[in-house]
């Protein structure tokens, strides 16, 4: 049963898509997928590209049905497989940052940022107060005004991030976020992130195919396998906060983990 | 098959099963609508189907819509023969010289500029009310729209194609004929696609100007006359001539994607 | 067609000369077109220009383009904003869309200039006909942009949009309707040489005003300066208008990155 404080729990996910004509039966993509992540935790999710990682984060974001399984929020039933009663976002509950950054391109840095507060109607002064604070943090204050093809990938990148963050949803899923980045881009936005997770208490359920990102990252390690996805393998991840990214691979029981790690994706 | 929405069909089974009736629904209400409409405006104004049908049979049996079509079909040939070819040709000799391209570049935008419409009467200054006239209209049509899908087809050539084919050794001759035409070839194509239905409205206009035969000679003499049914007739049967070789030439590249109703190869 | 040359960019004098050369190149062919062939055929570039001053003195060449620009612009607004309208509402009934689909199409290939005679003998001899003829012309291509547009669509927007609390409206609202402008805004752009092209055909099929029936009365007088003046009046305003709603479109869509000029793309090659 789930705990008071496990905030997600997915249990016996399934997925298939629909059979294109001349076909029996698509092949599963997800199955008898469970696991669950507590409050408050940093949970990544690791597993070869093209496994069904975003489908699965599609799934409990609630942006696509599952075939077969059930999905509690905090011990609330969340899951239908009935594409009516889906309901994105679960009331603003979960927060999704995407592969791509997704911004919308007519609109500028500031009003990209402060969308999804308007469109709650949220934007009040305690809205807009978060708001310049977490311009701040990123490094992103000055360039409000700026529409996205003239910022950078990684401005984009964390742009695309606060812009979840700014309505404050206490559970937010990213999906390898900081793929298309440089590498010392992508270590400037992980300790951003960190940093921004630790302030704000949220959970967060980090997918990458990156082994190195996911030990660096998080509290807890889930090796996914190939498709058809299940979770095949979790390791806590021990190493001390905070961290420094900079040298993480010279971390203490960092080798250790990512070997076995490793080893569980073959 | 859908352009307009080119999605495939939404609903299942049930609502799907809906689309091809409520086709038929539409084109019956549409029918059934101008013969209302002709009964309430009346039928000076706007001859009722029955008609209009009974009009072109008439002048089917007499032989003159065989004569007529003929006329204007020989003149939007005619013109596209002449224009395509220049039209056509262009493009890959001012390629060879970036330099004469960018200076032609003003007087080539006013070429496009100018609707080539307004220079019938032009034309029939010079050339009088014959068929070299329309031919020589439908060719300037013509020519702009090959001029402009073979500047097109040759400006998606991809660079480092050529780049290639030089640093081997190639001749300018080689490249042109082995990279440019065929990277050319499809915007041609579906330049003359486009460019045989516009060619025979062309030369339906310029009938309406000066002509004494025709298709286009036919509606504006009865207009003239105050005919309605036969303005109606004509109007129809030049429509349906226009799609039907619109529907024959779109079988034709039935399994191109790249025919779509705006495109870049507009031209006028 | 216009678009292919976009973007105005800085000139040095090597493009400037070759420009002028090209352009005294023509205008001295054409002096010799006329001396050669007569002047009643071809005018001559200096009767030309001095009948174009008469004309624009007098205020004539002004009252004629101002008709014929006039039955361009309400048969564009007419014919162009109904139609720039009709995708979005499609866009929430595609059955609807899909019944009508063939008959959109349909409508787009019957040859709305051949049926001038047609809208001349309904709406009669002033500047309804034609006002309806451009109309007829304009609504199909704005049609045809704005739904490419509307389902060109990034469905990722529409997801991410819905995960942050957008309802249906907020969707159509904030993401639909922007990312189709731009479409609409094409659309105009093709369709405004075609409508003045419709506004002069209308005219020199029937009128007594305009620059098509100054190109036409010209004509049957043997005037052929009042032709080439009404022709180059023509050329020039097609350009500026073209120019005008690329300028206008540059600016409302300064959200776009900027695209590339063309004789530098044909260098390319």
């Amino acid at each position: 049963m789930s705990s008071p404080r496990t905030m997600l729990e997915v249990k016996g996910l399934a997925k298939r898509f629909s059979p294109r004509s001349g076909q029996a039966a698509a092949p599963w993509i997800l199955a008898d997928l469970s696991f669950h992540v507590a409050e408050q935790e940093f949970l990544t999710l690791v597993g070869p590209s093209g496994a069904g990682k975003s489908t699965l984060l599609n799934i409990i974001a609630q942006v696509d049905g599952a075939s077969e399984g059930e999905i509690f929020f905090r011990g609330k039933l969340i899951e239908t497989a009935d594409g009516a009663a889906l309901k994105p976002g679960w009331n603003c509950q979960i927060g999704y940052v995407t592969q791509d950054d997704n911004l919308l391109p007519w609109r500028t840095l500031y009003e990209n940022v402060t969308l999804p507060l308007k469109l709650q109607g949220r934007f009040d002064a305690t809205g807009k107060a978060r708001v310049d604070d977490l311009l701040r943090v990123t490094n992103l204050s000055g360039f409000q005004r700026y529409y996205p093809h003239e910022l950078s990938g990684g401005m984009r990148k964390r742009a695309a991030l606060i812009r979840t963050l700014a309505y404050d949803p206490p559970i937010i899923l990213m999906d390898e976020p900081f793929g298309a980045v440089d590498a010392q881009t992508r270590t400037q936005l992980q300790q951003d992130l960190l940093r921004l997770w630790h302030r704000g208490g949220k959970t967060i359920v980090f997918v990458t195919h990156d082994i190195g990102e996911a030990i660096a990252l998080g509290d807890r390690v889930l090796v996914l396998s190939k498709s058809p996805a299940k979770i095949i393998a979790a390791h806590n991840i021990g190493i001390k906060r905070p961290r420094d990214l900079g040298n993480v691979y010279r971390l203490e029981g960092f080798g250790e983990l990512f070997e076995a790690v490793r080893k569980d994706i073959q | 098959m859908s352009i307009a929405v080119a999605r495939p069909l939404p609903g299942r089974g049930r609502v799907r099963r809906l689309v091809p009736v409520g086709r038929v629904a539409v084109a019956i209400a549409g029918i059934v609508l101008w013969q209302l409409g002709s009964n309430a405006m009346g039928a000076e104004w706007l001859p009722g189907p029955a008609e209009v049908v009974a009009r072109i049979w008439q002048l089917t049996i007499s032989g003159e819509l065989a004569r007529d079509t003929l006329v204007t079909f020989g003149e939007a040939a005619a013109g596209m023969l002449l224009g395509g070819s220049t039209g056509a040709l262009l493009p890959f000799i001012l390629r060879l010289s970036p330099r004469l391209m960018t200076a032609l570049e003003p007087l080539i935008a006013a070429g496009f500029g100018l609707p080539k419409l307004a220079l019938a009467p032009l034309f029939i200054l010079w050339f009088g009310i014959g068929v070299a006239t329309k031919v020589v209209f439908v060719a300037s049509i013509v020519f702009f729209l090959m001029f402009y899908n073979g500047l097109a087809g040759i400006l998606s050539v991809d660079p480092r194609l050529i780049s290639m084919l030089r640093v081997s050794g190639a001749s300018e001759w080689l490249i042109s004929r082995e990279v440019v035409w065929n990277t050319a070839k499809p915007f041609l194509f579906s330049g003359l696609k486009i460019a045989l239905p516009r060619a025979l409205s062309g030369a339906v206009v310029g009938e309406f100007i000066a002509a004494d035969s025709g298709l286009g000679w036919y509606i504006q003499n009865e207009r003239s006359l105050n005919d309605v049914v036969g303005v109606v007739a004509g109007a129809v049967i030049v429509t349906v001539l226009v799609m039907a070789v619109n529907a024959m030439l779109q079988r034709i590249q039935a399994r191109s994607l790249a025919w779509r109703p705006v495109a870049k190869d507009m031209a006028l | 067609m216009l678009t292919l040359f976009y973007e105005t960019r800085a000139m040095n004098t090597r493009v400037i000369v070759d420009r002028m050369i090209v352009l005294a190149l023509v205008i001295a062919g054409w002096e010799l077109c006329s001396l050669h062939f007569g002047t009643i055929w071809f005018s001559s570039p200096l009767r030309v220009l001095y009948r174009f001053g008469e004309e624009i003195r007098s205020g004539d060449l002004f009252f004629q383009a101002s008709y014929t620009l006039k039955a361009a612009l309400y048969g564009s607004l007419l014919g162009g904003i109904p139609a720039a309208l009709l995708p979005f509402v499609l866009r929430r009934h595609p059955v609807a869309g899909a019944i009508l689909d063939p008959y959109f199409v349909g409508g787009y290939g019957v040859p709305k200039l051949a049926l001038a005679p047609l809208f001349i003998l309904w709406f009669g001899v002033d500047i309804a006909p034609k006002v309806a003829l451009v109309a007829s012309i304009v609504s199909f291509l704005v049609f045809f942009s704005t739904t490419a547009g509307v389902n060109a669509v990034n469905a990722q927007y529409v997801s991410v949009a819905r995960v942050f609390g957008a309802n249906e409206r907020d969707i159509a609202r904030h993401i639909v309707w922007p990312g189709a402008i731009p479409y609409a805004f094409a659309g105009f752009r093709v369709a405004a040489p075609y409508a003045i092209g419709a506004a002069v055909v209308g005219e020199l099929i029937s009128s007594n005003r305009g620059l098509g029936f100054m190109v036409q009365s010209g004509a049957t007088d043997f005037d052929t300066t009042l032709v080439f003046v009404s022709l180059v009046t023509l050329t020039i305003i097609v350009v500026v208008v073209n120019l005008l709603i690329g300028l206008l479109e540059r600016w409302l869509l300064r959200w776009r990155p900027p695209q590339r000029h063309l004789a530098a793309r044909v260098a390319g090659t």
